[in-house]
């Protein structure tokens, strides 16, 4: 877990802001510092200013014996816990010294020069190394006085490096928290993170594993890991469905081919048992090739309804006439009608749009038809309807046979489902199933209602167009964005 | 005539080549893509068989090589794969038709029949006559023996179909995808019944029948003897 936290994307991009605010962090405070340090400066110096000033007024002629006379008062004075302090070199003294204070070079002219400077107060008084105040910080401004006399005047600035000091270290101290606690921020989004994920990845192996059932979790947040996981259980669902129609169809294959198949073996097999005469030989390998087109047949039809099933045959989709196409089918129904001495009656308002794949389209009319005059006895009539209705256009057939009880609708639109009454009537129970797969493909709904006597199998589109502009003669359609239905 | 088959299942091969000698045809066979594609170059066929899925080379490519050599020789392209969009596949590669296992030996047949003639013919003429039925593809107007015949417009493109293959055999399936563009087939004999109608007009007043029904095949429409 925890070397997956350092992997994640959260923890890397907080770990980069965490070094990114710190540095931040860590500029705003030492900027802050510096100006402290250099403002305190320069009130001390302007101090240290003013006390010579003053020192230096009170002797304008600038007699050296009454200003060491005052500099000891002064020195005096304060007690122990003074500020200032005070000191004149003599010409003579100031050869015998050495350190800061002999580093500090005469003043260039006449007049009095100053000098600002940093040092220890050993050395600006001249203590014994290793007494206890000579480590004391301290700003000193030396004037040079005339006769080599210089006076210098010092200010103890150890409070004020404390609070510096101090300063400086709440800043690092400040520092190294913002890093801390950006870094645990990080951490703990990126934890939150890898929590979810791995909840999608345990999903995962368990749906991978074979439980086809399993969806992600989806939070009440709504937020985008939420949303990712709504769209991944609707394709997770979809691909459920097609796993489940393949199964079935797998199943209803070896239902239903075996039979045949085993038939097909038995008859060759008895026939094979003893000699038999020629003709008898032709008879049978003609029966055995029906029944091996029965099987193609039966086969093929299972395929198309399991391509139409998986959304196979939308590739080559255009914009299909329902007119024209019911108009075809009918024309190739016409003689079948005649024949069977069963009435067409076909009406087709022109002008029904819809965007499809044309074949099977068709193949799901003809299915249709097929069925309606299969179950039509002679002299019935069907009816073949393709009509405008608000919602969309409607395909309908129907026919005067003996129609299907209303418990039975559905079921009969499986696969391989008949009805027992047509036991005896060709077929393979395969027909309604593609009209409702193609149905599906195309969005439509597959309706059977009882049309009094017989069956009305009808066909509900949804509108390629809104209402109002459903074009007869649509040339400015052409120019319509391709509207692929969502499967 | 001389056709060579490239079909990597041999008992499949052999089968073709039994049925094709028997009727009449002279055969080669080529195991895979390579050697069919070799044989296709250097000699010379009347028609290809071509199956899809062949090993070293698949079939697509052997024509599209040979379509890249200016070889017209009509192919036919054989297929397991049988949806709509692998057939329009096999049809741009420069296949000329296309067939779908399992099919029926008739079918094949009839189609390689279609196809040879196709690349013989002399461009389509306007006027097409068979014995005393003449058919004029301007005017679309059909006669026999001088009588107008009125046929509906499906029904005069089932006539002119037929009579670009006069002499052939032609299939439901072929008719079907043909005459009415539908690749599938439907269960009813909706064919049969549009045959036997355009048969009552052309046939029925007169002695001579000329659209004949080829037992387990299809239809000829031929002047027999």
């Amino acid at each position: 877990m925890l070397e997956g936290l350092f992997r994640t994307t959260v923890f890397r991009l907080s770990l980069l802001y965490a070094v990114v605010f710190s540095l931040v962090a860590a500029s705003a405070l030492g900027v802050l510092h510096w100006a402290t340090k250099s403002e305190l400066r320069d009130q001390n110096d302007a101090r240290l200013r003013l006390e010579t000033e003053v020192l230096l007024e009170r002797y304008p002629d600038q007699r050296i014996p009454a200003l060491l006379e005052t500099v000891r008062q002064q020195n005096e004075q304060d007690g122990r816990n003074r500020v200032f302090f005070y000191r004149v070199l003599g010409p003579l003294e100031q050869r015998l010294i050495s350190g800061a204070l002999a580093d500090i070079p005469a003043g260039p002219g006449p007049g009095p020069a100053r000098t600002y400077a940093d040092m220890r107060l050993g050395d600006a008084l001249g203590l014994e190394p290793g007494t206890l105040p000579y480590d004391v910080p301290v700003r000193v401004l030396v004037t040079d006085l005339r006769g080599g006399y210089r006076l210098v005047v010092g200010r103890d600035v150890a409070d004020q490096r404390v609070v510096l000091d101090h300063t400086f270290q709440v800043a690092l101290v400040a520092t190294g928290v913002t890093f801390l606690l950006a870094l645990l921020g990080g951490g703990l989004m990126g934890m939150d993170v890898l929590r979810r994920i791995q909840g999608v990845r345990r999903a995962a192996d368990d749906i991978m594993a074979g439980d086809l059932s399993r969806r992600l979790a989806v939070g009440t947040r709504d937020d985008e890991f939420d949303q990712l996981s709504v769209r991944l259980n609707a394709m997770l669902e979809r691909i459920e469905q097609l796993m489940t129609g393949l199964r079935e169809v797998t199943d209803n294959v070896a239902h239903d081919l075996r039979s045949p198949l085993t038939r097909m073996r038995n008859r060759l097999e008895v026939t094979l048992l003893e000699a038999r005469d020629q003709s008898e030989y032709r008879q049978v390998m003609g029966d055995t090739v029906d029944d091996a087109d029965q099987l193609i047949r039966t086969f093929n039809a299972l395929l198309a309804i399991a391509r139409a099933e998986a959304g196979v045959g939308l590739q080559d989709s255009g914009e299909v006439d329902l007119a024209t196409l019911t108009e075809e089918v009918a024309e190739l129904y016409e003689g079948v009608a005649e024949d069977k001495s069963i009435s067409l009656d076909t009406r087709i308002e022109p002008g029904l749009r819809v965007r499809g794949n044309r074949q099977l389209l068709a193949q799901a009319l003809t299915n249709l038809l097929d069925n309606a005059f299969k179950y039509s006895p002679a002299g019935g009539r069907v009816e073949l309807r393709a009509a405008a209705d608000p919602q969309g256009p409607v395909l309908s057939v129907s026919d005067t046979g003996p129609g299907i009880p209303e418990a039975e609708r559905e079921r009969v639109q499986q696969r391989f489902v008949r009805l027992e009454s047509s036991r005896s009537t060709p077929g393979s129970g395969l027909g309604l199933s593609l009209v409702k797969a193609v149905a599906r493909l195309h969005q439509a709904t597959l309706t059977l209602t009882d049309a009094a006597p017989g069956l009305r199998a009808a066909l509900h589109f949804p509108s390629l167009y809104p209402p109002r502009s459903t074009k007869k003669n649509g040339s400015a359609s052409l120019l319509r964005p391709h509207q692929t239905p969502n499967r | 005539m001389k056709i060579l088959v490239i079909e990597d299942d041999r008992d499949a091969a052999a089968f073709l080549s039994k049925g094709l000698n028997e009727s009449g045809h002279s055969v080669e066979l080529a195991y895979d893509g390579e050697d069919g594609l070799h044989l296709a170059s250097t000699g010379s066929y009347d028609v290809l068989i071509v199956d899809r899925m062949l090993p070293c080379r698949d079939g697509l490519s052997v024509i599209r090589a040979l379509r890249g050599t200016e070889d017209r020789t009509p192919a036919l392209v054989l297929s397991a794969l049988g949806e709509v969009d692998d057939r329009v596949t096999g049809l741009a590669a420069g296949g000329d038709d296309y067939l779908v296992k399992p099919y029926a030996f008739a079918e094949l047949l009839a189609r390689l029949d279609a196809l040879v003639r196709r690349s013989q013919d002399a461009p389509v003429e306007n006027q097409v006559r068979v014995g005393d039925l003449e058919l004029d593809r301007l005017t679309r107007r059909v006669t026999r023996d001088g009588q107008r015949i009125h046929l509906q417009p499906r029904e005069f493109r089932l006539l002119e179909y037929l009579m670009r293959h006069t002499g052939q055999v032609v299939t439901r399936t072929m008719l079907l995808e043909n005459v009415w563009d539908y690749h599938f087939d439907p269960q009813t004999n909706v064919i049969d019944v549009q045959i036997s109608r355009l048969r009552s007009k052309i046939d029925k007043d007169f002695d001579r029948p000329l659209l004949h029904t080829v037992r387990g095949a299809g239809y000829r429409l031929a002047e027999l003897d």
